[in-house]
Formats: C-alpha cells, sequence, structure tokens
C-alpha cells in the first residue's frame, strides 16, 4: 500500500465525532499535499475475547460505533473530493482480553504494522473501559515503539464532569456498602454505634479507593458466576496444596534430598490482571513452584523437581483459573505443553524443551 | 474425646509437622531459591492447619470468624511474599542453584 495511513482508535467518547471531523481533515490535506491516497482506519479495540463474549454485548456496540464513525466520515469527506481519501473501519483484539494500555498499545501497534501505518491519532477522551485513564501510557508504548501519536485538536469535554460519572456514583455506593458490611462483620454487632462508625468508615475508604477500587463496573451475573466458580475452585486449589506440600515434605525430609530445580517460562493463556494474579499465586501456593516474574502473560517460574515442573506444563491450575474467571468455554483452551509456548532456562542458557525442539 | 478435639488435634499436629519441614527445608536446601520454596509453601500449609485448629477450638463463636478471615489473608499474602523476595533476587541477577554444578556447592 502506497501513501499514508492514518490509525484512530475510537471508543464511545464525547469528543469522538469531533475526532473523525479532525482526521478527515487531516487526510485530506495530507492528501491535497502530496497528491498521494491517504487511508484512514477506524478502529475499536475490543476489550473482551469475542469468542467467549457470550452476550456480545460490546462487540453490537461497538459495530454500531464504527458503522456511525463510516457514516460521519463519508459525510465530512463530501461527494465532491473524489477520493484520494480512504475510509475502512474495523475491530481489533478480538482474539484476546485486553486490560492494562500495553495490550490496547500491542493490539494497536500490530494493526499499525500490518496496514503500514505510521501516525495514530487520538480522541483526546478515548477511554475504552470507561473508567479509567488508559490513553497516556497508550499513548507512551506507541512512541516507544516508533510511531507518530497526535492527539486530536478537539474542544474537550470538562474535566470537571468526570466525577460525577454515570457508573460511577454506584461503584461508590457498592464499594461504601462492601466496607462498611466487612466493619461489622468484624464488629460483630449492629448495635447503632457500631452502624454508625461503620457507615462513617465505610464512606471513608469509599472515597480514598474510589478511584483505584472497582474500577470496571460491576456485572452482577458475571460476578456471581465468578464467586460461584471460585468456590469450586478453593477446594480444589486446597487439595493441591496438601498433596504437593506432602510431596515437598518428602523431598525435603528425604536423606539425599532429590531436587533438581529449574527457572521454567511459559506464556499462559490467561488475559487480565486479576485472573493473572490469580494463577501466580496459586503457582507460588502449589509446592514445587515459585512465580519469579510475570511481564503480562509471560510467566517465569522456579521449579524444585522434574514432578513439579511436569505438573506446572500439564496446566491444570492454569485450566481451573480459566473456568473461573472465564467460564467453561475457556477451560477447553490447550495446555502451556500441547501449545509448545514453553521454554526451559538452565545453567544461564537458554535451551527449548524437547516438544519445542520437534517444531 | 469428641470428634472435634480429634480434629483439633489432628490439625495442630498436622500444623507443626509442616512447620518443622519448612524449617528443615530452610536449612537443607541450598540456594534462596529452593528455600522460598519451604518456607513459602510448607510455612503456609502448617499455619492454616494451626489456624485452622484455632477457629475449630473456638467453635463458632465471633473469633472464628475472625480466625477464618486471618486464614485467608495468609492464604493470599504469603505466596505474594514469597513471590517478592524471588523476584527481588532475580532481579538482583542471583543465579538459581541446579543439580549441574554439584562440585562446587557445599
Amino acid at each position: 500500500m502506497t501513501g499514508t495511513g492514518y490509525l484512530i482508535p475510537v471508543s464511545e467518547s464525547r469528543s469522538v465525532r469531533n475526532t473523525v471531523r479532525y482526521a478527515v481533515e487531516q487526510a485530506t490535506d495530507r492528501a491535497a499535499e502530496t497528491g498521494e491516497s491517504v487511508t484512514l482506519r477506524f478502529v475499536y479495540p475490543l476489550s473482551k475475547r469475542l469468542s467467549f463474549d457470550e452476550g456480545t454485548g460490546e462487540a453490537e456496540h461497538a459495530r454500531s460505533l464504527l458503522d456511525r464513525v463510516e457514516a460521519w466520515a463519508d459525510e465530512d469527506l463530501g461527494a465532491d473530493t473524489e477520493s484520494a481519501v480512504e475510509v475502512y473501519t474495523s475491530l481489533v483484539g478480538t482474539r484476546e482480553y485486553l486490560f492494562s494500555p500495553s495490550d490496547y498499545a500491542d493490539v494497536l501497534a500490530e494493526y499499525a504494522r500490518t496496514h503500514g501505518i505510521d501516525v495514530v491519532v487520538f480522541d483526546p477522551d478515548f477511554d475504552p473501559l470507561g473508567t479509567t485513564a488508559l490513553l497516556p501510557p497508550i499513548e507512551n508504548e506507541l512512541r516507544r515503539g516508533d510511531f507518530e501519536v497526535e492527539k486530536a485538536a478537539v474542544a474537550r469535554a470538562r474535566r470537571g464532569t468526570l466525577l460525577v460519572r454515570r457508573g460511577t456514583v454506584a461503584q461508590f455506593l457498592g464499594l461504601a456498602t462492601i466496607s462498611t458490611l466487612f466493619y461489622l462483620l468484624l464488629a460483630g454487632s449492629l448495635a447503632p454505634f457500631e452502624l454508625a462508625t461503620g457507615t462513617i468508615s465505610g464512606l471513608v475508604v469509599a472515597t480514598a479507593l474510589w478511584g483505584i477500587s472497582l474500577t470496571t463496573p460491576i456485572q452482577p451475573a458475571q460476578m456471581a458466576g465468578r464467586v460461584g466458580r471460585l468456590l469450586l475452585y478453593i477446594p480444589y486449589l486446597v487439595w493441591e496444596v496438601v498433596v504437593a506440600n506432602l510431596k515437598i515434605a518428602y523431598v525435603v525430609l528425604h536423606p539425599d534430598l532429590p531436587i533438581d530445580p529449574e527457572v521454567v517460562e511459559f506464556d499462559a493463556a490467561v488475559w487480565s490482571a486479576l485472573p493473572v494474579t490469580t494463577l501466580a499465586n496459586s503457582i507460588t501456593l502449589t509446592p514445587g513452584t515459585v512465580t519469579v516474574d510475570v511481564t503480562r502473560r509471560h510467566f517465569t517460574v522456579h521449579a524444585l523437581t522434574k514432578d513439579s515442573k511436569a505438573g506446572l506444563l500439564g496446566g491444570s491450575l492454569e485450566r481451573a483459573v480459566r473456568f473461573v474467571f472465564y467460564g467453561r468455554s475457556a477451560a477447553r483452551i490447550p495446555s502451556p505443553i500441547e501449545r509448545r509456548d514453553t521454554e526451559t532456562q538452565s545453567d544461564g542458557e537458554t535451551e527449548e524443551t524437547e516438544e519445542a525442539v520437534d517444531r | 474425646m469428641t470428634p472435634r478435639e480429634i480434629a483439633i488435634l489432628v490439625m495442630t499436629l498436622g500444623g507443626v509437622f509442616f512447620a518443622v519441614v519448612a524449617v528443615v527445608g530452610l536449612i537443607r536446601l541450598p540456594d534462596l531459591y529452593t528455600r522460598a520454596h519451604s518456607t513459602s509453601k510448607s510455612e503456609t500449609l502448617g499455619a492454616l492447619l494451626a489456624l485452622g485448629a484455632v477457629a475449630l477450638a473456638f467453635d463458632g463463636t465471633m473469633t472464628t470468624v475472625k480466625t477464618v478471615l486471618l486464614l485467608l489473608f495468609m492464604f493470599i499474602t504469603n505466596p505474594t511474599a514469597a513471590h517478592a523476595i524471588v523476584r527481588a533476587a532475580a532481579e538482583q541477577g542471583i543465579e538459581p542453584w541446579t543439580t549441574d554444578e554439584e562440585g562446587d556447592e557445599a
């Protein structure tokens, strides 16, 4: 593809309409200047993996937004400009869960590279999750990846309205309620004094942690499902911990100390922060394996014995964590060994496991 | 002895056993990483069993609830602490001990 390309990530925001107008103006100017064709690619980063999204609410919403964007862009281009400017729209990030700014940046950068784009134009109110400010870190990541990043020059919505945004009040109340209930649980009584102090403490906690805790909107049905499956997961985890602890006790008390420590690295098929944390903690709890480092989904794990390493790469824990957070369909993703996502480090130099060598 | 007392006794003994395993591991294992295994896990299970025995001993009072909460927090924070230590070591560039260099190790 020749000419210049602009990548414009969009999400539902007040300034999205003006961002489209700005991008179209830029593109038209550029086309007039250089005489080359210019492509505008509007993308919507989906936060959820498409195939698991049972409701597809987000995807439908995204498609309708992209349709509107396309219509707006056509409107701005006008009939007379016999198109040096081409407009495309697309959903990105449909194959994984996006959570952190770097997840978004990766997806956008990959898309931009495939389509030979080097300029990314951001809507200043681009806010894919709806509650946290992801934009500055995404911009930084993209700049580091050698992309030219600009902000659309549009009139911005007043910042002051941020605190009373839709949904956030519910989160505040939710946080206050949870804190108060926990306070009452610890107090162990419902005396008026405890109720009063509990409510005050709950409000204080909610005020202080408003922007940090419960940042994604609460979806009661999803929450209930997760908590229910978590209750199934905990006994399983405790059982694993006990069995593995007995094995470790055997190893430690054995006169010959039959250990074979090794550092294993693998990419886990879990996506957002909470599942990754749960998996990392579960790995650490299961004796024989300690999570050394996690960079997004890349796990570095220290395994004490051959057995524990095999158990880890067998992926049963990983599968269980996916079951808790994403439901039964996600549990069927193959284990790290089957995916061939692993490598073993020994003696400081990296050598691939036998499975990987067969490739 | 009632079944409850037996349960308390068994859990306490289990707790002591795993705590001892943790200490033995701490002394016998060769390096920081392997020691982290023994201190984080055997230790967690030992503490969990001991706290579980405490919860049973208080028999359904508020103290039981609080002990269970304590147990839950240990379950979450212990592995996190172990992970923090191990990661700090990895970032300092400490090489993990492997069976290949047995000769050099004491």
